[in-house]
């Protein structure tokens, strides 16, 4: 029965009609659904992208107000750094000229010194030296006593003043530097010392000494200085021994001169070098205490060192270096301690 | 007719003219000495003018002994005017002075000078010096001949 009734149905075109309505109505349905769908889901996703695109465009913005403000504080600081530049550059300008200004002054004083300060005491010499030659019947043996001080006061203070001069003249001159061989300026100095020498015994023991870059003039006046103190404390010496050589401490030549003098204890050598320092008494050894100050400021100023070593009644040595050995040095220099034949200009032997 | 000077010391410090005449007069060569008290008379006594207008050109010293430091005109003006002057160019002039500053040797050489010295504050060292420029000037040395004094 069931066949019967579907076959009845199958051939009913009206209700075949009727379902296919029905089925095509609830697909019609179901795509529209699906088109309300997709279209609330795409203006969802639009609704989000906007969103996203929003929030990276006030990013952004954001970003860009950052980099003005960054760019900003940079030309500021640069500004800021300029003008501190400038404030700076003017005050060393301003600095420069106030050096200047006292160092033309200064200038000034040393020449007034050199050429006023001397110059009365050349009268108290020159008067005192007259009144005792020409009036010496008439003087007794005490005011004859007495002017002889005035004249040795005017002319102690005389050597003060020219060796303050010297000294000043160290500081103020500029190093003309040469490559000199240090025995020449030795021999140098040793005869401009040659009226200390007389009627003395003194072995000299000197030793090849290296060629180095200095100011020619004033490493003269290093050893002539070094030379006559060894030549003035050796004097109660019956055989004076004054040695002059090198030797290597730290990888740098050091050049000595060593005396058997009347030295002088380790415990006043950080005044050896002070200016005015003298550690003895006039009477028994003259002298101004400004020779190793000198000593100290020429080297210093070759940007070398000087330091000294001593024992009382045993003798004294004097060390100098000359800066830190230079590769460019050492070409032009022989090798040190070996003897060098200055007028061949090569290593002998 | 105004005698010959030999030497002329041109210095301003009494006492120096004192010490330098007396030191010269020791060694019997203080006779013909003038002194002259700042530069410009130093000047006006080299060029024959002012209160020297009597004297002449043809008549030199023999030798001038210049202080630097001077009055009114200073020693090395001094110098630089006789030395750009073919009338007194010939003349041997002496620096005599206190200073031994560098500057001073280098312009003094500069401009000409014959000679410097520098005086010592020992007298007689000072003595020593006075004696033996003395000697060399006026003993020693062969004078300028007259036609070293005219322009060329």
């Amino acid at each position: 029965m069931g066949e019967k009734e579907l076959t009845e149905q199958l051939v009913d075109p009206q209700e075949t009609i009727r379902l296919l309505q029905k089925e095509l109505e609830e697909t019609n349905s179901g795509l529209v659904a699906l088109t309300l769908e997709l279209e609330y889901r795409v203006d969802a996703r639009t609704a989000e992208l906007r969103e996203a695109h929003d929030e990276l465009r006030r990013t952004n913005s954001e970003l860009l107000q950052l980099t003005l403000e960054l760019e900003e504080r940079v030309a500021q600081r640069t500004e800021e750094l300029r003008k501190l530049n400038e404030e700076l550059e003017a005050r060393v300008r301003a600095r420069t000229s106030e050096l200047e200004a006292t160092n033309k002054e200064l200038e000034a004083f040393t020449y007034s010194v050199s050429h006023d300060l001397r110059a009365p005491l050349r009268h108290l010499d020159g008067f005192s030296k007259l009144l005792l030659e020409e009036y010496s019947a008439e003087l007794p043996a005490q005011a004859q006593h007495y002017l002889t001080r005035v004249r040795e006061g005017a002319v102690r203070m005389g050597q003060l003043v020219d060796d303050l001069l010297n000294l000043s003249r160290v500081g103020r001159q500029e190093l003309r530097c040469h490559i000199v061989g240090l025995n020449a300026l030795l021999e140098e100095a040793q005869r401009d010392l040659q009226p200390e020498m007389e009627s003395r015994q003194i072995d000299w023991k000197i030793s090849p000494l290296p060629f180095v870059e200095c100011d020619r003039a004033l490493m003269k006046q290093v050893f002539a200085n070094l030379l006559s103190n060894a030549l003035k404390f050796t004097r109660p010496r019956e055989r004076a021994v004054i040695e002059v050589g090198t030797m290597t401490r730290d990888d740098q030549t050091v050049v000595f001169v060593h005396d058997n003098g009347v030295g002088f204890s380790m415990k006043y050598v950080d005044n050896l070098f002070g200016i005015f320092q003298r550690l003895h008494r006039q009477e028994d050894f003259e002298g101004t205490g400004v020779g190793l100050a000198t000593v100290q400021r020429i080297i210093r100023k070759h940007g070398g060192r000087v330091w000294a070593e001593g024992e009382l009644d045993k003798g004294a040595t004097f060390y100098f270096a000359l800066g830190s050995p230079r590769a460019e040095g050492r070409e032009k220099a022989p090798e040190w301690g070996r003897p060098y034949d200055e007028r061949s200009g090569n290593p002998a032997g | 007719m105004t005698r010959e000077v030999e030497i002329l010391l041109v210095e301003d410090n009494p006492e120096d003219v004192e010490l330098t005449l007396h030191a010269l007069r020791q060694q019997n060569l203080a006779n013909d000495i003038q002194v002259v008290r700042d530069g410009e008379e130093a000047l006006d006594f080299l060029f024959c003018r002012g209160p020297y207008s009597q004297r002449s050109f043809e008549s030199p010293p023999r030798v001038v002994l210049l202080d630097l430091k001077l009055p009114k005109v200073d020693g090395l003006e001094v110098l630089r005017e006789v030395k750009s002057d073919p009338r007194t160019r010939a003349i041997p002039v002496v620096i005599l002075t206190a200073s031994r500053e560098e500057k001073d040797m280098v312009n003094g050489y500069h401009l000409g000078v014959n000679g410097y010295i520098q005086k010592p504050v020992d007298f007689d060292k000072f003595r020593e010096m006075v004696k033996r420029l003395g000697l060399y000037w006026l003993v020693v040395n062969e004078p300028a001949p007259p036609a070293a004094f005219r322009p060329r």
